[in-house]
């Protein structure tokens, strides 16, 4: 897989298809970064691991390039869907990006909890099927089980957090220059640990309909919070009720910017004015 | 921080026989930014309005807060009352002690004691952080446009000229009219059609307010609410109209019954607009006539009932029945459509003639007998139960009125919308005749089916709507709200911190807000003319860069912060 | 006793009049509750009910005009779409989406709006408090 997209990244840089190739690139001392490949002769040092999203990266780039600068980026499934995202949001210009899709192993599917471990335009390697997160025994106490113990355990590592703002700054979805979380009216500054129900609730759920469940939120958290179990339900509802996926199609816009009239495969009873809860539990 | 003064009201007793008036006033007044507190009999008395107001202008206060009644009883009123004293509206509040404080909770008057201290405290901080909108106004072009010179196209047309305003009529054909002039009777009152079309004709002929252009063809479509730019050609002239309304009375086209029921294969099968055809120039040859319903309409392609179809073939039936006495009529139906006390009357009347009903279902069609020409018609009766062969040497197809091909040119050169059919969309049930687009309307066919009666009650009620727009010298944009009352504001985008993500483009039911680049960002714009203060868009806004300044989210969280 | 701590936004339309004609038959209900009017649901923002759990706040309604009903052409088609994404959110972090109430209605059903807080109030007695995620440097008002 490695060897197959040097041989492509090679014939984009010799054909002029794009201006250079950002992926990780093995250097001096055996430290792996990021770097933008401008010479076939570079492609050596080309590798994979370990996981790193570029997609943020490539949008600053893009940022302070001249406008016809063509990138193109050796991306994964979740990267490939980052990537998507940023260009519905207007934050990178179609015509700028070129992918170079690569497929993540079965073990990384499994640590991400990814049900979609492969880019739509998949260039290397092997598709491999994923995982369900339901179905994981890590998410257990966290996303099933009673509310009770539930509201414990969330609690309990959320209250780890040092307000560091390392989830907010390696989400590639998050770009907002300012932030809601600094902004001083939902969200104080100077408080830490972060005050739990007004930073991580809103950071979650302005994800809602973007996040591409890349983890890189929970990679980047020095408390190891697990922050990508926030998401998976939100997900689900988004996917069962409108079948919709974040990154996944360029044109289809998130269900909550579209009239309900238009959603064929919606079947949520609307909340009339008798109360929304006993018209779902039938009480 | 701003000045604020606090005017209590008692409503004659109805608030403080339950809320404790001294332990307010105590509170209230320990708030550093209440220069004056007053606590009054009642506000609705012109005398203590007036000393409310001095009291007001001698201090110089910044701004007015007036706990009393709620706004939907008498707090507008209040409000409205200082206004004409030379209160800003901006700078007065209003929050509601007495609906929702003094007379809800009056079983526990310290616990409405403690909401109404509350309540006032959450309206001092509104009154704190509340900003002012932009607001922009624009001088009216003050004539109408109408596109279509059908029966509503006409109507709206002298209505709006009678109020002494210009109106173009743009036809695509050679004469007005509309369908009308395709047909021989108008139901229910069997009027003949060219009779009832002909005062209209005449007086938009002769009415120099109203210019009428035949033969026309629009090219493209520019401005904004009271400036309309059309540019078109008419009898191969190219011209542009000016106008401060549109009016789209464009009409719409019957069904083409190809292929249904052997049409074009046999002969004697012809549709409803044939038949008018052979009533109008007296080819009319028929004994047996039958009439079919519902072809082409309410069916998996178009599930709509097109509701003029059924009372037109009772038209027809009933008159050969007259005219050709000793045939036979039947009309086969799906569920005759007749709402109403002069429809349904008309119904018996066409039943006491010896026309014969026949109820069939969608999935049991009548089959069509015959080689070269109709002989007869099998139908399974669904009331009975019992399949009849029924006689015929007429078929007589009733098919629906469907949108026209380029209903949707029009609306993508208007920027309008058209609803899953083709018709054009209005604001159901809540703006009637109205678009998303303020100052363009829509009346008659083009909007759903009718016949020339509800077309013609169409285009004047459309008139009026469009005058209440026209009769401004300048139109203002905060009171295009289209409801009583100006709006709250407009949405303001912070340029700086706009992403340009276009969450708000996507999302605005009115499509106020554009991306614009600038520098090589996108950033959004808000069209005031549009914009109606719903809010969406502030909702959905990732940083809260699109914020309406009356109702900020700074001023929420400090009115949540005070709620308890 | 001045617990549950409900706050209701109220659409200045079928929301507010429901408030106000339960206030305008004299109705009796605890006084536990605080109004915010806004122009349609769709200006509520649910970083503000976020805000509001956090604030000590117990309970939260949306009261807005039904589905069709709505002045702003459909605004509040999305209001609801989001917010019920707010409710899965909530119920995954076992806050509960019990906390936040839905309720879209026409000005004529306003004999619901005491129903409708009476009951609300009763539920959200019954829930576990939220204390574990008010963080010990004072989240609670």
């Amino acid at each position: 897989m490695l060897e197959k997209t040097k041989d492509i990244a090679r014939q984009i840089l010799q054909e002029k298809k794009a201006d250079g190739i950002l992926g990780l690139m093995r250097g001096q001392w055996n430290i792996v970064q990021p770097h933008i490949f401008e010479e076939p002769a570079e492609l050596d040092t080309l590798v994979f691991e370990p996981k790193w999203l570029l997609a943020k990266l490539a949008m600053r780039l893009l940022r302070s390039s001249p406008e016809s600068y063509k990138l193109a980026v050796v991306c994964r499934g979740c990267d490939e869907r980052a990537l998507i995202e940023l260009i519905k949001r207007n934050q990178i210009e179609k015509e700028n990006i070129i992918t170079i899709g690569i497929a993540c192993n079965q073990e990384q599917a499994a640590l991400c909890l990814c049900d979609r471990p492969y880019p739509t335009k998949l260039d290397a390697g092997e598709k491999v099927s994923g995982v369900d997160p339901f179905k994981d025994e890590r998410v257990r106490g966290f996303l099933i089980g009673n509310d009770k113990e539930r509201m414990e355990k969330w609690a309990d590592v959320l209250k780890r957090c040092i307000k560091c703002y390392g989830c907010r700054n390696s989400c590639p979805i998050c770009i907002c220059e300012p932030c809601k979380l600094e902004d001083e009216i939902w969200v104080q500054r100077a408080v830490v640990p972060a005050e739990m129900i007004p930073f991580h609730l809103i950071r979650a759920f302005h994800l809602s309909d973007t996040c591409v469940a890349c983890g890189a939120c929970q990679e980047a958290c020095p408390v190891n919070i697990p922050l990508l179990y926030l998401q998976f339900s939100m997900r689900k509802t988004l996917k069962e009720q409108y079948g919709y996926e974040a990154g996944l199609d360029p044109e289809m816009k998130p269900p909550v910017l579209s009239d309900a009239f238009e959603e064929p495969n919606r079947d949520r009873e609307d909340p009339a004015w008798i109360n929304s809860m006993r018209e779902r539990d039938g009480v | 921080m701003a000045t604020i003064c606090v005017f209590l009201c008692k409503c004659f007793g109805e608030i403080d026989h339950i809320i404790d008036f001294d332990l307010l006033r105590e509170e209230v007044s320990k708030d550093p930014s209440v220069s004056l507190m007053s606590i009054v009999d009642s506000l609705c008395l012109e005398t203590d309005t007036e000393k409310a107001v001095s009291q007001i202008k001698e201090i110089k206060a910044d701004k007015v807060l007036i706990a009393a009644c709620s706004t939907l009883s008498r707090g507008n009123l209040l409000a409205d009352s200082l206004v004409e004293e030379g209160v800003e509206r901006h700078r007065i509040g209003l929050v509601d002690i007495r609906e929702g404080c003094a007379w809800i909770h009056s079983s526990d008057p310290e616990g409405a004691t403690r909401k109404a201290l509350d309540v006032i405290r959450m309206g001092i901080a509104a009154l704190q952080h509340k900003e002012m909108s932009d607001d922009m106004s624009v001088t009216v072009n003050p004539s109408a446009l109408i596109i279509g010179a059908g029966p509503a196209g006409l109507a709206a047309a002298i209505s709006v000229a009678k109020m002494g305003y210009a109106v173009s009529i743009l036809e695509r054909s050679k004469a007005p009219g509309g369908m009308l002039r395709l047909i021989s009777r108008c139901y229910p009152d069997n009027d003949d059609a060219s009779d009832k079309m002909e005062p209209y004709i005449r007086e938009v002929e002769s009415n120099p307010l109203i210019t009428l252009y035949p033969q026309s063809k629009i090219i493209s479509f520019e401005g904004d609410t009271g400036n309309f730019t059309l540019r078109c050609t008419s009898q191969g002239k190219d011209h542009s109209i000016q106008s401060g309304v549109v009016i789209i009375a464009a009409g719409a086209k019957i069904f083409h019954p190809a292929g249904l029921y052997r049409y074009g294969e046999i002969k004697n099968v012809i549709s409803q607009m044939e038949l008018e055809r052979q009533i109008l120039n007296g080819s009319l040859k028929t004994e047996k006539t039958v009439f079919i319903q519902c072809v082409g309409a309410r069916d998996s392609a178009r599930p709509y009932c097109s509701t003029i179809c059924c009372p037109i073939s009772l038209k027809n039936a009933a008159r050969i029945a007259d005219d050709i006495p000793g045939g036979s009529v039947f009309i086969l139906h799906r569920g005759i459509m007749t709402p109403g006390q002069t429809l349904e009357k008309y119904y018996r009347d066409t039943l006491s003639k010896g026309v014969q009903f026949i109820c069939f279902e969608e999935d049991q069609p009548p089959q069509i007998m015959g080689n070269d020409y109709v002989e007869s018609i099998e139908v399974y009766d669904a009331v009975t139960g019992i399949t009849r062969t029924i006689e015929a040497d007429l078929v007589v197809l009733s098919t629906p009125l469907v949108p026209n091909s380029d209903n949707a040119r029009l609306a993508q050169i208007l920027d309008v919308e058209v609803d899953r059919y083709g018709f054009f969309l209005e604001i159901y049930p809540m703006h009637p005749l109205e678009t998303k687009r303020d100052g363009i309307f829509i009346c008659g066919s083009a909007r759903w089916p009718v016949a020339s009666d509800q077309a013609i009650l169409q285009g004047k009620a459309v008139a009026m709507k469009a005058v209440s727009y026209l009769r401004q010298d300048r139109l203002v944009a905060s009171t295009l709200s289209r409801v009583p009352g100006p709006k709250l504001g407009h949405a303001r985008v912070a340029p700086d911190a706009c992403t340009g993500c276009g969450n708000c483009v996507a999302v605005c039911p009115f499509n106020a807000c554009q991306l614009e680049k600038l520098e090589g960002r996108y950033i959004s714009t808000v069209n005031l003319m549009k914009c109606k203060a719903c809010g969406n868009c502030v909702s959905l806004c990732p940083n809260g860069s699109i914020q309406i300044p009356e109702h900020n989210y700074r001023m929420v969280s400090e009115m949540m912060h005070r709620a308890f | 006793m001045n617990r549950p701590k409900i706050l209701i936004f109220a659409c200045k339309w079928c929301g507010l009049i429901g408030a106000d004609a339960a206030g305008k038959k004299r109705s009796s209900l605890p006084p536990l509750f605080r109004v915010i009017p806004v122009e349609c649901a769709a200006l509520v923002e649910t970083d503000a009910i976020i805000r509001a759990l956090a604030d000590g706040i117990d309970g939260i309604a949306v009261l807005g005009c039904h589905i069709g009903g709505c002045r702003y052409n459909n605004a509040n088609h999305t209001a609801i779409k989001r917010l019920e994404l707010l409710h899965d959110l909530l119920d995954t972090t076992g806050i509960g989406s019990r906390r936040l109430l839905l309720c879209f209605g026409t000005a004529h059903e306003n004999h619901q709006f005491e129903e409708i807080v009476k009951s609300f109030i009763d539920e959200v007695s019954s829930l576990p408090p939220v204390d574990p995620w008010m963080s010990p440097f004072g989240d609670t008002n």
